[in-house]
């Protein structure tokens, strides 16, 4: 049995649309004027028991929307859900035993509380053992550094503070699946990597499910074997992070850097290339690898611009989503999945 | 001169402008209000009438006066009832009072406008809805000397912009305590009772009478109300301008000077 | 709800806590109630004393319904003031989310989030104001007295919550619901004074329509041992009515929260 299955399911919000003004409201209290928001549509997945994948897309897409009613918040429009078996929405209660969540820029913790203060009464809400608690508390408090802060309250810590304090909390109770919306939102690289490792921790001692949503590609690139893109509210790729950047990352580029000036226009390219960006003494030149070679497009162009220095770039997964997003592959990643 | 004071006329208008536009986005508020005030003048006409009940005069005044007085106070009560202690309050917390202060604009001069904006619309308002409530449900008598209602209008101006220094000096707590809803309910608890909104201020014992007269409050209410209801005859607005104007003056430089100090503490301790 | 007995205790410590961080504010909060009330009562008393009593009423038995309906106010400030600020305060920044992905009754997190220090101060000015009632007018407290009043006090107070959850179940559909409450909850004012002295629909309304003349005029009527039938002992029914019909529509008002999300 999968811990998280979602077949068919999609959500329609339905919003009343005001006039302005008292008119406006008045009318609204007795003939309301619905509008619909298709935010997810025919969306099925599983994830197994122990897994980390990336749920992403562009904002809007429909991510938050999906965790929402993964934890039982909303419910469904149509299709159904479990999670570990049961109806997150019908069985909440039981659900929300064995689950945490992050959302984001808002904080579970309690503002003016220290945080030992609110970690102990999230002991009490889920009823932890307190010798259970006071072990964990410890070992959360080494690996996510967070000694000097127990004592802090919420409200005077920084963000990235703020995110490690969270985490510990969403942990606590060892939930078999965490849902992190946006965990490493606004964070730096020290942090972010800090937050990676715990989790990654996690996941391979507990054998926690982790579903990430994150605008963020390292963590994705770290975090997750695979990952699920939707777009509009419905799958687009579902499948290893190894075969997106196989199929997708035919692109590499050469940056030169230039001794002159550059006359673009008197540039001849070879074929199977683009010029990607430029400015006055730089040049990037993109390049499908399937039709032409680094050491092609080099020679063709070295002549041409008195190149200093040049470097090759691997394709990052940025760029690659980026295209998805872009529409340009949709298409043909659509085909890859039927396939 | 008379250029710059086009400007500021101008900055002003559009001022109560935005006032006015807020006061219509809060409809659903608009009614609530409403509500609540025609709720607490049928409680207070009720038990005004049952105070009379088989008795002629009661703390000096006929039943038909103290009824008017208490009517007219209820309309006149929201006016004083809310003070500048939770705007400022929001403006501190949230530091806002910094880009304020950097303005071109004087913050007590803005909020002043604003004020006497939200006190013409607020009047308005409260003839039309209460006002006509009352003059059809509970018989509201008012007098119909034009004199008189220029002599109520004047000392209530004057009693409005006494309030807003006293308010504004109190408003100055927020820079030093984040309990601005306690100091709220605080001023609105002394307020509304030493302005006689809840009682006419002549039956008061002597004693109470005394300290509601060293407070500035009953200037924004009982005073005005009380030459509209008789209470303090016509003859007399002089002699109240006169004590007004001494008000005015004291509590103005007052506001001044404890709001440079509020400042001042901000911008030296860093909020 | 042994369980929920000790979740609220382990709350209400912490917030304790942050109170005493902020004394300051403590102080202020609890002394501004009672600031308010003295108010009130001394515009009562201004009042009062020129006259012998109030439809029947003296000075003394005016307190004792002040009082009473201070004491079951104070109930509702203390434990569910939570309700006012639900919409604003929960819905629209979502951490209304956060009670939903726990292992707890909404509602109960909802109000045990935030004990009100404010009402503390209702509640003193409620007690003083019903024992030297009781003293000026000799009301014996035997042990039935105490419970009846007790009784009608936890009444009173679960009429006062129960009215305030219906009109808050509104911020599902509009988010800032203070308006509605407090169109509802500014009626009570009626109720500070025996019923007797409004018109006959007003005391209809005050009794089955928005009974808060349970929290204060029929049991004082009793207690002073006013003729008043059945109506004396109908507050704890009536709160419990009007509490169940309260969580019915706010189960109601969750479901279309989960379905719309706003
Ligand atoms: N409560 C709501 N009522 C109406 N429409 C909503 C509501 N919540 C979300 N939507 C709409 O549903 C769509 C999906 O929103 P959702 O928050 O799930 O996106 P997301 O993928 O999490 O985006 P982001 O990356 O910006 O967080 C959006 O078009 C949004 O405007
Ligand atoms: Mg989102």
């Amino acid at each position: 049995m999968p811990t998280i299955e979602l077949s068919h399911v999609s959500k329609v919000y339905r919003t009343i649309k005001k006039d302005s003004g008292l008119r406006g409201a008045v009318k609204a209290l007795f003939r309301p004027h619905y509008v619909e928001k298709v935010a997810v549509h025919d969306l099925s997945f599983h994830v197994d028991a122990g897994e980390v994948v990336g749920y992403i897309g562009v904002n809007g897409a429909g991510k938050s929307t999906t965790i929402k009613m993964l934890t039982g918040i909303l419910h469904p429009s149509g299709g159904s859900i479990r999670v570990l078996g049961r109806d997150p929405h019908r069985e909440r209660v039981a659900n929300a035993r064995e689950i945490g969540v992050v959302f984001g820029q808002r904080t579970q913790l309690w503002w003016d509380l220290a945080l030992r203060e609110s970690l102990n009464l999230i002991a009490n809400i889920y009823e932890l053992e307190p010798a259970r608690y006071r072990q964990l508390l410890a070992e959360f408090a080494q690996t996510l550094e967070l000694e000097e802060l127990l004592s802090v309250p919420i409200r005077s810590m920084s963000l990235g503070q703020k995110m490690r304090a969270e985490l510990a909390a969403t942990f606590l109770h060892q939930p078999r699946v965490v849902y992190l919306d946006e965990p490493t939102i606004g964070l730096d690289v020290m942090v972010k990597e800090r937050i990676r490792a715990f989790i990654r921790d996690q996941n391979q001692r507990n054998g926690t499910t982790v579903m990430l949503t994150t605008h963020d590609l390292d963590d994705i690139e770290q975090l997750c074997q695979r990952v699920i893109i939707i777009d509009a509210g419905s799958v687009v790729y579902d499948g290893p992070l190894s075969t997106i950047k196989q199929r997708f990352g035919t692109f590499r580029s050469i940056a030169f850097e230039t001794a002159h000036p550059l006359e673009i226009e008197h540039l001849i390219l070879p074929l199977g290339t683009a010029i990607a960006s430029h400015g006055e003494r730089a040049l990037e030149v993109r390049f499908d690898r399937t039709v032409t070679s680094a050491s092609q497009v080099a020679t063709a162009l070295m002549p041409q611009i008195e190149a200093i220095d040049f470097s090759l770039a691997e394709p990052d997964l940025e760029s690659i989503i980026k295209q998805i997003y872009a529409g340009t592959h949709t298409a043909a990643l659509r085909e890859e999945v039927l396939v | 001169m008379t250029l710059a004071l086009r400007r500021k006329g101008r900055l002003y208008r559009s001022i109560a402008v935005m006032t006015f536009k807020q006061y219509l986005a809060y409809n659903l508020w608009f009614w609530v209000q409403l509500l609540g005030q025609i709720l607490m003048m049928t409680v207070f006409v009720f038990f005004w009438r049952a105070v009379y009940a088989g008795r002629g005069t009661v703390g000096g005044l006929e039943q038909q006066q103290t009824i008017t007085y208490i009517l007219l106070a209820q309309m006149i009560a929201p006016l004083v009832q809310w003070g500048q202690i939770l705007p400022m309050g929001d403006l501190v917390r949230e530091g806002m009072i910094a880009i304020e202060l950097t303005r071109p604009v004087d913050l007590q001069e803005r909020f002043y406008i604003e004020t006497l904006s939200s006190l013409g619309y607020s009047l308005l308002q409260q003839v039309l809805t209460v006002g006509l409530f009352a003059r059809f449900v509970f018989h509201l008598q008012l007098p119909s000397d034009p004199a008189i209602w220029a002599a109520f209008g004047l000392t209530l101006l004057l009693g409005n912009a006494i309030l807003f220094c006293f308010d504004w000096m109190f408003a100055c707590l927020a820079f030093y305590s984040t309990e601005v809803w306690g100091l709220h309910v605080v001023r609105e608890g002394t307020v509304m009772f030493f302005s006689g909104a809840l009682v006419p201020l002549v039956m008061l014992p002597g004693w109470l009478q005394s300290v509601a007269s060293w407070m500035p409050f009953s200037q924004a209410l009982y005073t005005p109300v009380a030459l509209l209801s008789g209470i303090i005859p016509a003859a007399q607005a002089p002699q109240v301008w006169l004590v007004q104007l001494a008000w005015l003056a004291a509590l103005a430089v007052g506001s001044r000077v404890v709001f440079r100090l509020a400042v001042r503490k901000v911008t030296v301790q860093g909020g | 709800m042994r369980r929920y007995a000790r979740l609220y205790w382990h709350f209400l410590l912490q917030r304790f806590k942050i109170l005493l961080e902020y004394r300051m504010n403590f102080v202020i909060g609890a002394g501004s109630t009672v600031l308010l009330q003295a108010a009130g009562l001394l515009a009562v008393w201004s009042v009062m004393r020129q006259i012998p009593d109030l439809n029947g009423w003296t000075f003394d038995e005016i307190l004792l319904v002040y009082g009473l309906i201070t004491l079951s106010k104070s109930i509702n400030h203390m434990f569910a003031d939570n309700l006012w600020i639900f919409g604003r305060a929960y819905i629209r920044t979502g951490g209304f989310d956060r009670f939903l992905v726990r292992p707890i009754n909404p509602l109960f997190h909802l109000l045990a989030d935030r004990f009100c220090h404010d009402g503390i101060g209702n509640f003193v000015v409620g007690i003083a104001l019903v024992l030297k009632a009781s003293l000026a007018l000799h009301i014996a407290w035997t042990p039935i007295n105490i419970a009846y009043c007790l009784v009608a006090v936890v009444s009173g107070g679960v009429i006062f919550i129960a009215l305030n959850l219906l009109t808050a179940v509104s911020a599902f559909w509009i988010i800032d619901s203070i308006p509605v409450t407090s169109a509802i909850f500014q009626t009570h004012e009626f109720a500070k004074y025996p019923l007797t002295i409004y018109s006959r629909g007003i005391g209809i309304v005050m009794t089955w329509l928005i009974p808060y003349g349970f929290a204060s005029f029929y049991p004082a009527a009793h207690l002073l041992g006013r003729p008043i039938g059945v109506l004396a002992w109908l507050g704890p029914l009536i709160a419990v009515a009007l509490i169940t019909l309260a969580y019915r529509i706010w189960l109601w008002g969750l479901s279309h929260y989960s379905s719309t999300g706003s």
